[in-house]
């Protein structure tokens, strides 16, 4: 854990909502009785910024936001192993832009689903022990990255199927790796969190013409030279408990452990010694009643806002950019009780949703502040 | 750091140089308390204020960063749907998704879809399961589709994604849970687990010398200037940013230096940094070399071992290996710059020199009759020399009169050595030694008579006065010269050259080329006198052959060595005795060329000899310490000071078993009942081994990495087997539990076999020594697959027979202290890869290992592990139990001692535990080998 210095505390946003924007529930929607643990948007693809998706059980559901708070089912996937727990989905396309869905979970077992065809497009095996997330790079769509009980983050190319690198070993995690992002604009760049307290920033830089090559690899997936990245560039404490959720932010980290709160930090980097650096806490999002683990956050594609749930339901809504950090608003409804696994903001940050412990998705749109 | 800058700057600004508070006005005015704790509130609201600001700056900045490339990801996106539009319409392929959302849409909006799309549809529409029930909305939705089955995919057996390791490896620092809690949350009960012990690590933690940041040296300064420089002053800042005054105090001072010092070091620091560029060559080798005692393992040959760890206790050995001698020694020049080739090429432009030079010919035959007088002459000076032994010197004359019998070809080299500038030896080989070393000096002489006529040129007055100076006049000029001539020489030249500059030139190339032609004969006797016992005779006579004027001439060029090159060869000396040629290609690549080394050879052992005449201050780098065995006596006296004093900063290894509770974890053991092996460390006895011995009092073996004599009682001997092959317990090595090793048994050897190597030729299988497998890494290959049992198991390619070696169980080692906290997380997991290796170290297959780590327990196995002591490190092995055909899963006995093994490796209920236990992973517990 970074100690705070003099001179260098964080700018803590205040809890007061500016009420700037103001949301309303417009749906519920109970999908089932397991757990749902993700919720995404599709940022992928301009013709489907209103379709999301959503993993809970052994099943996956694409569906989309109309006009007037309707919900519309479109897709919906079973695996047919009833064990089967997905806590994680991600939206991707093939290189021809062809939506992909792609969930991971208890099983090890990437899912990579055609949207476009309503068919398994292939399934990842290699990692060892249950998936916590996966994530698209938004810079070239085919290309994902899960992050796993294994101690692993690994980097596949959705298209081929081929793992392309394991960042793992002697610099790897310690424990369950829970969240891993890709780096907006530096291409060669994520960022992963876990168990082990540690937020570890790695770079393919060395390994591109691996990932190159996935794309044009036509032998069997399973020959192709996978690499292992063992030293990341930096390892961050900046958490003194489990990291679950991390996201980069321009060339900062947001990141949250279970001490209620979001953080917003700067990697400095030494240039000379990889692996080693200061962190820079610049400011902290409170988020009261959020201190158990297994809770994501979610922006919107400007990055305007950040949209949290906590364990009694209730939603936080920050606006991510402004220094001191302003509260948007604070989301309750009497019915909502659940602990909130993970929210999903739409592209311009104006239906929020959030998918719960007990099975059900609200949605919340923003409504017309009358600004006088 | 972009924060500290900013702070900084600002003070600059705000602040004029902080030695403005009189401090008579501080004694008189002190502050109240009250006033002092104030104005420190107002700066910290100011730095607090400076940090928002700079926060707030830094947002901004990464907002606008983020604009553009969201904007970019946008406009990807968009273009994804263009691309994905057209596509559409010239593959007529329909997008699933994108109907069903416009399906969607059509529905909610109310209109109809198309007939044509309810037939289409029909398929799929029909049967609808209702999967999502619309809550608290008012607006119905058809929203039912029928889900599509991912047909079910076999998971893998669970395990954390490891490292092949082909060696054992130490624990990575970072891997310790040390400085971190590491907590584990059961699954099931929700319980909590700290597998760290946080007493610890706040002592750690306290340990740590907070630096301070820029903005409390802000504070510090903004408060004194302000408030002025006192005891109460002081006190409360101390007490503001929670130090002690006096820290406080020390570095306000340094704050004062500091800026007193920024306005000159400016432009300084440019300077410096273009010389670090070359600061390495400046460095002693002796600072060079302390990373490579640092950074290089002795027992693996490599560097930054990650076996032994990269500070290693120094050890010397007391037995010094003889120089190094060339299997080919001689002929082929080593390169365009060996002292052989130069003397070649300039014969070959000789030829057409001699005609063009401005010398007299005249010179010829005078020096040419040098010789036979010389040498008489020389051995009469060194009689004369009363610095030289007794034996020394009588040496000498014995050798400078066998000598007078090789005056012929002496003298067809001084006749060449005449010849203008470039002097010429024809037939090297055929040349003795101390001939050419008297031609050596011959030239020199003439080379200085040459500087003296050429410097100045146009009277040849002083030259051909040199000329004619008689042979015995020279003898006595040899000494004179010594003090006055030669250098007084060098002396005019220089001088010479800087009146006339353009002259300069001439004189030095040509004295170079003179030492370049007539030195080179030295170094093939010496090379030669390395091999026989008689070395240190010879070269002493040698050096007195030599005329001192050499060394005096030398000492100017040698100048330009720099302290790294000279520590360079001074190694090179040692490893490969006086041999320019490997010195200069091994140690002084890109440095110095054979030539240079050659000539810098001859130099320093002049000047030890010349040590007592002119104690020239180039004595002091250490050359007098060089002793002609190739040993360097002092040198390691120096070292072993540097040893003592290293000790301290030797990392070890922060835990000891004894402190630990090791016995409530399980670990896997081999068969051996008896105390675990002992971990072995090289001692560093530099005699026989007494009751000091680290080894001895340790309990284990002298190695072959000790520093004692191999005389020493407490070696392990190794075997003489021969026809045993070292497989039976009859085998020394094989009954301590130990692998053979070529450099300790006496019949146990490695080679290609067919004797290429200098190594006798195999004897036949039946003679080869069989107890060296994990040392050659001749294993089996073991393949991974889903075990019959349960999770992973080990599987054997190919068929074995009984007692064969498998393969070795490879992980990181990790004291017993780090196993006990790992273990509780393990055994909790019920999936350990621990194994039992001696009293120090446990071996952890978890994150690192080879497939062997998968090969599960049976209390009926195949196989069983030994841990083996190779090489002085201890290692586990895996052999075959019985034969084991291709294909067979590989199991062994973990040996968990039974009261804390887990159900399925207990003995008696050993079929139906296993099963029941549904555990997912192989290794429970530490094995014990």
């Amino acid at each position: 854990m970074a100690k705070i210095v003099l001179g260098s505390e964080p700018v803590v946003g205040s809890l007061t909502p500016s009420r700037k924007r103001e949301y309303r529930v417009t749906n519920r929607l109970q999908e089932g009785k397991r757990p749902l643990y993700a919720v995404v948007f599709n940022f992928i693809d301009s013709r489907y910024f209103n379709v999301f998706a959503t993993v809970g059980g052994n099943r996956v559901t694409v569906y989309q936001c109309l006009e007037g708070g309707v919900i519309a089912v479109l897709q919906s996937y079973i695996d047919e192993d009833k064990d089967e727990s997905f806590y994680s989905v991600s939206w991707a396309c093939n290189i021809d832009g062809a939506p992909f869905v792609i969930a991971g979970g208890i099983n090890g077992i990437i899912r990579v689903i055609d949207a476009g065809n309503e068919k398994i497009h292939k399934s990842f095996v290699g990692h060892g022990d249950s998936i916590n997330e996966i994530r698209t790079q938004p810079l070239k769509p085919s290309l994902i990255v899960s992050a796993s009980k294994d101690e692993s983050v690994r980097l596949w190319n959705a298209q081929t199927g081929i793992c392309i690198l394991i960042f793992a070993g002697a610099g790897g995690h310690r424990n369950e790796v829970l969240s891993v992002d890709f780096h907006p604009s530096d291409i060669y760049r994520i960022a992963s969190c876990g168990m082990d307290n540690t937020v570890k920033i790695w770079s393919m830089i060395e390994f591109w013409t691996y990932v190159e090559k996935s794309f044009t690899w036509t032998d069997l997936p399973s020959k192709f030279p996978t690499k292992y990245v063992q030293f990341p560039v930096f390892i961050a404490s900046v958490h003194s408990n489990y990291v679950d959720c991390n996201r980069w932010l321009g060339d900062f980290v947001l990141s949250k452990s279970v001490d209620n709160e979001i953080v917003l930090w700067e990697p400095k980097m030494k240039e000379q010694s990889p692996g080693e650096g200061t962190v820079d806490i610049l400011q902290k999002y409170p988020v009261p009643e959020c201190d158990i683990w297994f809770i994501k956050f979610s922006c919107d594609f400007h990055y305007q806002s950040v949209a949290i749930g906590n364990r009694e339901g209730k939603i936080y809504v920050w606006e991510l950019q402004s220094s001191p950090p302003v509260l948007t608003a604070r989301l309750s409804h009497t019915q909502s009780k659940s602990p909130i696994r993970q929210t999903a903001m739409s592209f311009d940050g104006s239906t929020i949703l959030c998918c719960c412990e007990d099975g059900t998705i609200w949605r919340w749109d923003a409504v017309e502040v009358s600004s006088s | 750091m972009a924060s500290k800058a900013a702070s900084a700057s600002a003070s600059a600004s705000r602040s004029e140089p902080p030695e403005d508070p009189p401090p008579a006005r501080t004694s008189e005015t002190v502050p109240f308390a009250k006033e002092i704790v104030s104005v420190i509130d107002a700066i910290k609201e100011q730095v607090a204020a400076d940090r928002c600001t700079y926060v707030k700056k830094k947002i901004a900045e990464n907002k606008r960063k983020l604009v553009g490339v969201t904007t970019h990801v946008y406009n990807l996106s968009r273009q994804r749907r263009n691309d994905q539009c057209t596509d559409n319409v010239t593959d007529n392929n329909v997008d699933l998704l994108a109907k069903r959302q416009a399906d969607a849409l059509g529905m909610q909006i109310g209109i109809e879809s198309s007939n044509a799309d309810k037939e289409s549809n029909s398929n799929n529409e029909e049967g609808h399961t209702s999967t999502a029930v619309l809550l608290g909305s008012s607006i119905p939705v058809k929203n039912a589709v029928r889900p599509i089955k991912l047909p079910e995919i076999k998971r893998l057996p669970p395990y954390t994604t490891w490292i092949f390791l082909d060696r054992n490896q130490r624990m990575t620092e970072d891997q310790s849970v040390l400085g971190r809690r590491r907590i584990y949350y059961d699954q099931n009960g929700g319980e909590a687990l700290i597998c760290s012990d946080s007493e610890e690590e706040a002592i750690d933690d306290e340990e740590e010398k907070r630096e301070f940041t820029e903005s409390e040296d802000y504070i510090l300064r903004m408060t004194i200037k302000k408030a002025g420089l006192s005891d109460p002053v002081l006190e409360a800042v101390a007490n503001c940013l929670s130090r002690s005054p006096s820290e406080v105090k020390a570095r306000y001072d340094i704050l004062v230096k500091d800026e007193k010092a920024v306005g000159g070091t400016k432009t300084e620091d440019n300077e410096e940094t273009s010389q670090t560029m070359n600061s390495f060559l400046d460095k002693d080798l002796e600072a060079a070399l302390d990373s490579f005692d640092n950074l290089f393992c002795r027992r693996c040959l490599v560097f930054d071992c990650r076996l032994h760890g990269c500070s290693q206790d120094l050890v010397f050995p007391t037995e010094k290996q003889l120089p190094w001698s060339h299997p080919d020694e001689g002929k082929v020049p080593c390169g365009p710059n060996c002292y052989r080739s130069a003397v070649k090429s300039e014969k070959a432009a000789m030829c057409g020199n001699i005609g063009e030079k401005s010398t007299p010919t005249a010179n010829g035959p005078k020096v040419q009759k040098m010789p036979k007088k010389k040498s008489s002459g020389s051995s009469s000076r060194i009689q004369l020399k009363s610095c030289q032994s007794e034996s020394a010197s009588s040496n000498a004359k014995n050798a400078s009169e066998s000598s007078d019998s090789d005056v012929g070809p002496g003298d067809d080299t001084s006749a060449q050595l005449s010849s203008p500038s470039k002097t010429k030896v024809t037939d090297k080989s055929g040349i003795h030694k101390r001939n050419s070393k008297r031609v050596a000096e011959r030239v020199l002489f003439n080379m200085r008579k040459r500087q003296k006529k050429i410097a100045p040129s146009d009277s040849d007055s002083i030259a051909s006065g040199n000329i004619l100076v008689s042979d015995i006049k020279l003898r006595s000029n040899s000494q004179k010269e010594n003090e006055e001539a030669s250098s007084s020489s060098q002396k005019k030249v220089k001088s010479a050259t800087r009146g006339r500059p353009r002259k300069k030139i001439v004189p030095v190339e040509e004295s170079s080329n003179l030492v370049q032609d007539d030195v080179p004969d030295g170094p093939r006797h010496e090379v030669i006198n390395d091999n026989p016992a008689a070395s240190t005779n010879d070269s002493l006579r040698k050096e007195e052959f030599i005329d001192e004027n050499t060394s005096k001439r030398e000492l100017n060029e040698d100048k330009s060595w720099k302290p790294l090159e000279k520590g360079l060869y001074e190694k090179g000396l040692e490893i490969f005795g006086r041999n320019s040629c490997l010195i200069a290609r091994n140690l002084l690549t890109g440095l110095k060329t054979c030539w240079e080394v050659f000539q810098y050879m001859n130099f320093s052992e002049n000047k030890l000899l010349g040590q007592g005449v002119d104690g020239s201050n180039c004595l002091g780098e250490g050359f007098s310490k060089f002793d002609y065995n190739g040993n360097v006596g002092n040198n390691e006296a120096r070292r072993r000071s540097r040893f003592l004093r290293r000790r301290g900063r030797v990392r070890r290894l922060k835990y000891t078993w004894k402190s630990a509770a090791y016995h409530s974890i399980r670990k896997r053991i081999t068969e051996r009942k008896d105390q675990p092996c002992r971990q072995y460390n090289p001692c560093n006895c530099q005699t026989a081994c007494g009751k000091q011995c680290s080894c001895l009092l340790n309990g284990t073996c002298c190695e072959k990495y000790c520093g004692c004599p191999k005389s020493c009682k407490n070696r392990f001997r190794g075997c003489h087997c021969a026809k045993s092959q070292c497989r039976s317990r009859q085998c020394p090595c094989f009954a301590a539990d130990r692998e053979c090793d070529p450099d300790v048994c006496r019949n146990c050897w490695v080679s290609c076999g067919d004797g290429t190597l200098g190594v006798p030729n195999q004897r036949g299988d039946n003679y080869e020594c069989r107890n060296m497998k994990l040392l050659l890494k001749q294993q089996q290959r073991v393949l991974l697959g889903r075990s019959d049992v349960s999770g992973w198991g080990a599987f054997l390619k190919n068929t074995v027979g009984k007692h064969e070696y498998l393969g070795e169980y490879t992980g990181e080692l990790i004291s017993h202290r780090e196993a006990d906290k790992r273990g509780k997380i393990y055994d909790r997991e019920n999936s350990s890869f621990l194994f039992n290796l001696n009293d120090q170290f446990v071996l952890d297959a978890y994150r690192k290992g080879d497939k062997l780590k998968f090969a599960n327990h049976s209390p009926d196995p195949n196989c069983y592990a030994k841990v083996i002591m190779v090489a002085g490190d201890h290692r586990v092995g895996i052999f075959a139990k019985e034969r084991i055909e291709a294909g067979e899963e590989l199991f062994y006995d973990y040996r968990y001692e039974p009261d804390r093994a887990p159900a399925w490796a207990r003995k008696p209920e050993a079929s139906g535990a296993k099963k029941e236990d549904g555990a997912p992973s192989t290794g429970r517990a530490k094995k014990l080998a």
